[in-house]
């Protein structure tokens, strides 16, 4: 054996034990919190919570690429909140997970001094969130402002088939929602299987984002249910049955129409921003949004086209509602409740819903408010483009169990984005 | 290797094997289960099986990335250094070009060459008189990762010329002529003497490039297809997966393409010495 190699083999021998000691010492050291270990808050009257929230700095960590989002927080939301003594900042994100990773990070470490006190969550990052325990619990419960919520609204109660248990204070509802260029399509579908047929018959012009973003994601359970014959034919939670069951037929479809899509289905959309670059320009006929609201102001803008027209489908879409969640972590979660609390306001709520603030439906029972606070929704001034609520929700289905979500989600990038 | 030239680097060493040694021994703790973001910690090969059908697609989409953009980027960057070894006006130019678009950063290249070469881009608006509305070739996001590639070779290009001409700089113009005077013509010079001349230098600042390559997301991200992902798009993805079970193979794949980095890396780094010895200026001219 040669020096050298004398030397490294002495050097590599004590190597070995001090990288498994090493990662024993990482192991014992992080091993992250049990899941049931959410906090909870403690029963007080709401004017200890609004004494505390004096002075403190509330960091609201939202999607930041809704322009009409950022302008209500910035111009409406945060001036109002000062006037409680509350500063609202926005932190803009590019996508809700990138806050959930900060926020479970810091569960994980044990932080009870996190930079996130407030974020806009629904679905399946709430349900990631109290899978780990990062949220804060039992606060929404105690909001003022909840008494304008109907008791049995399906849509507040449960988030994606998760119980929101006072984890999450509603913030407003959503609806999915197909757009399409009534200049190029003369002759839209009128069910979700027939915008399938539609895309078949004009090949090149359709196509949807990749899942697991989460507009993608939404289409793949959209479609689920139409070709399952209705949502009511999916059970709302997750089972391997019901999945092993349903799910053939979706990807055959979905594999079988790959080759008509935009570029033969070689490739899709990374994220809805760019299926709307591509309906923007011209390369696809159809969009489709969880926030239609975002549509008054693309169509204003003259991104998209004036001619823009919301699909009604007879089957009806999905809907959810958005909520605001206070993180386990946050050091300054008296604010946050404030902050919540202020945005349920039938104030707040109504001009969030103006569609030339923001136009975000509302998650309040407008037959709960007094006839003033009534008045403020009555006198909206109707979208453009968009049609309202009770419109765009009828026949409305409810949203599949988040467990559903990841499965459905690596079927499709298994058997329908590797088809072609 | 002398002890007082290990002395000397016993700072540095210890410098990344702190930084980098323990981030490698993180991601692997992850990726073996035992740095849980709920749960107790548990050693398991979980997050590699997990990982495992994507691994090989997706580090043969890398090496379609980044060896590509670094040959690319080599060529480029050594042409653009010849530009400014030849000074005057223009290398001042070339120069100034380099130094802005060193300034820029990756992400907002990568946004740049999307709106460049993407569908409904400016090029295809250009051409479309020439090739139509929908003759536009699928440069974005498409089956080959052209616009990925391109994008990486134009940023990375810069950074190769500025390094070759940092080593070729002193004593070029004397070696010019030199050799002029023994009688080797622009195309002898240029072959025989700045190439070898630049070699090591250009080895050197390509295997950045490479390793730079692999590890690189955002730019694959922005202008790649949604399938096969290349590495630190697929670890980035399951990173940010709404699973938190998905972390370990988020930590798999980072392992991987940390792998694959150093195994293109370590045969470069073995000629290295070989090269500069052997492709010396002084001892090709002394």
């Amino acid at each position: 054996m040669t020096s050298r190699a004398r030397s490294i083999r002495a050097t590599s021998r004590p190597a070995l034990p001090a990288l498994a000691v090493t990662l024993a010492l990482v192991a014992s050291a992080c091993s992250g919190p049990s899941p049931d270990e959410s906090p909870r808050a403690a029963d007080r009257p709401w004017d200890e919570v609004v004494a505390e929230a004096q002075g403190q700095t509330v960091d609201l960590w939202m999607f930041g690429g809704d322009e009409a989002g950022n302008a209500y927080v910035d111009d409406v939301l945060t001036p109002a909140a000062a006037e409680l003594g509350v500063t609202l900042r926005r932190v803009p994100v590019a996508d809700t997970k990138d806050a959930m990773n900060r926020v479970l990070s810091e569960n994980a470490a044990g932080s009870t001094d996190g930079a996130v006190d407030l974020v806009w969550v629904n679905g399946d990052n709430f349900a990631t969130g109290q899978e780990a325990g990062a949220w804060w619990c039992d606060w929404a419960d105690d909001l003022p402002n909840l008494q304008y919520v109907a008791d049995d609204d399906p849509l507040v109660a449960e988030d994606f088939g998760v119980p929101v248990d006072g984890c999450e204070a509603p913030w407003h509802k959503a609806q999915f929602t197909f757009a399409y260029d009534a200049a190029r399509v003369t002759d839209p579908p009128t069910t979700v299987a027939g915008l399938l047929d539609w895309a078949e018959q004009n090949p090149g012009r359709f196509t949807y984002p990749a899942p697991p973003d989460f507009t993608g994601s939404v289409f793949v359970r959209q479609a689920l249910y139409a070709l399952s014959g209705g949502a009511d034919e999916v059970p709302t939670s997750y089972s391997d049955e019901a999945f092993d069951d349903l799910t053939p037929a979706l990807l055959d479809r979905l594999s079988e129409l790959a080759p008509s899509l935009w570029r033969g289905g070689t490739t899709y959309p990374r994220d809805q921003q760019a299926l709307d670059q591509l309906f923007a320009d011209g390369q696809v006929d159809f969009t489709m949004t969880y926030g239609p609201a975002t549509l008054t102001d693309l169509v204003a803008d003259g991104t998209f086209p004036s001619t823009t027209t919301v699909l009604s489908v007879e089957d009806g879409t999905v809907g959810n509602a958005s909520f605001l969640g206070i993180p386990a972590s946050s050091p300054d979660q008296a604010g946050a409740a404030v902050v919540a609390n202020l945005a349920l306001s039938p104030e707040q709520q109504a001009a969030k819903a103006d569609p030339a603030v923001w136009g975000q439906f509302t998650v309040l029972d407008v037959g709960l408010l007094d006839a003033a606070d009534a008045a403020r929704f009555a006198n909206l001034p109707d979208s453009p483009v968009v049609p309202p609520y009770e419109e765009l929700s009828r026949n409305a289905q409810p949203e599949l169990a988040s467990s559903w979500v990841n499965p459905l989600d690596e079927a499709w990038r298994r058997e329908v984005l590797g088809s072609p | 290797m002398t002890d007082r030239e290990a002395r000397a680097a016993l700072p540095g060493i210890v410098l990344i094997t702190g930084v980098a040694g323990v981030g490698m021994v993180a991601v692997l703790a992850t990726s073996l289960g035992l740095v849980p973001l709920y749960g107790d910690a548990e050693l398991g090969l979980d997050g590699w099986r997990k990982a495992a059908p994507d691994l090989a697609a997706g580090a043969a989409e890398t090496l379609r990335i980044a060896v590509p953009a670094s040959l690319l980027a080599a060529v480029i960057g050594l042409l653009l250094a010849t530009l400014m070894l030849v000074g005057g006006r223009g290398a001042v130019l070339v120069r100034t070009g380099c130094l802005a678009v060193l300034a820029v950063p990756h992400l907002v290249g990568a946004t740049s060459v999307g709106l460049l070469l993407g569908d409904g881009g400016v090029a295809a608006r250009a051409l479309a008189p020439v090739v139509g509305d929908t003759g536009w070739p699928a440069l974005v996001g498409g089956s080959w990762p052209v616009a990925t590639v391109l994008e990486l070779a134009w940023k990375e290009s810069a950074f190769v010329a500025l390094v070759v001409l940092a080593a070729v700089a002193p004593g070029h113009a004397r070696r010019m002529q030199v050799a002029a005077g023994l009688g080797a013509g622009r195309w002898h010079r240029f072959a025989r003497v700045l190439v070898p001349t630049a070699t090591p230098a250009l080895a050197v600042s390509s295997m950045v490039t490479l390793v730079y390559a692999v590890g690189s997301y955002e730019v694959a991200w922005l202008l790649g297809r949604a399938s096969p992902e290349p590495l630190p798009v697929l670890a980035y993805r399951l990173f940010g997966s709404i699973e938190l079970t998905d972390r370990p193979a988020a930590a798999a794949a980072a392992a991987t393409a940390a792998a694959l980095a150093m195994l293109l890396a370590a045969p470069a780094l073995a000629a290295l010495p070989r090269l500069r010895t052997g492709l010396s200026p002084d001892r090709g001219l002394s």
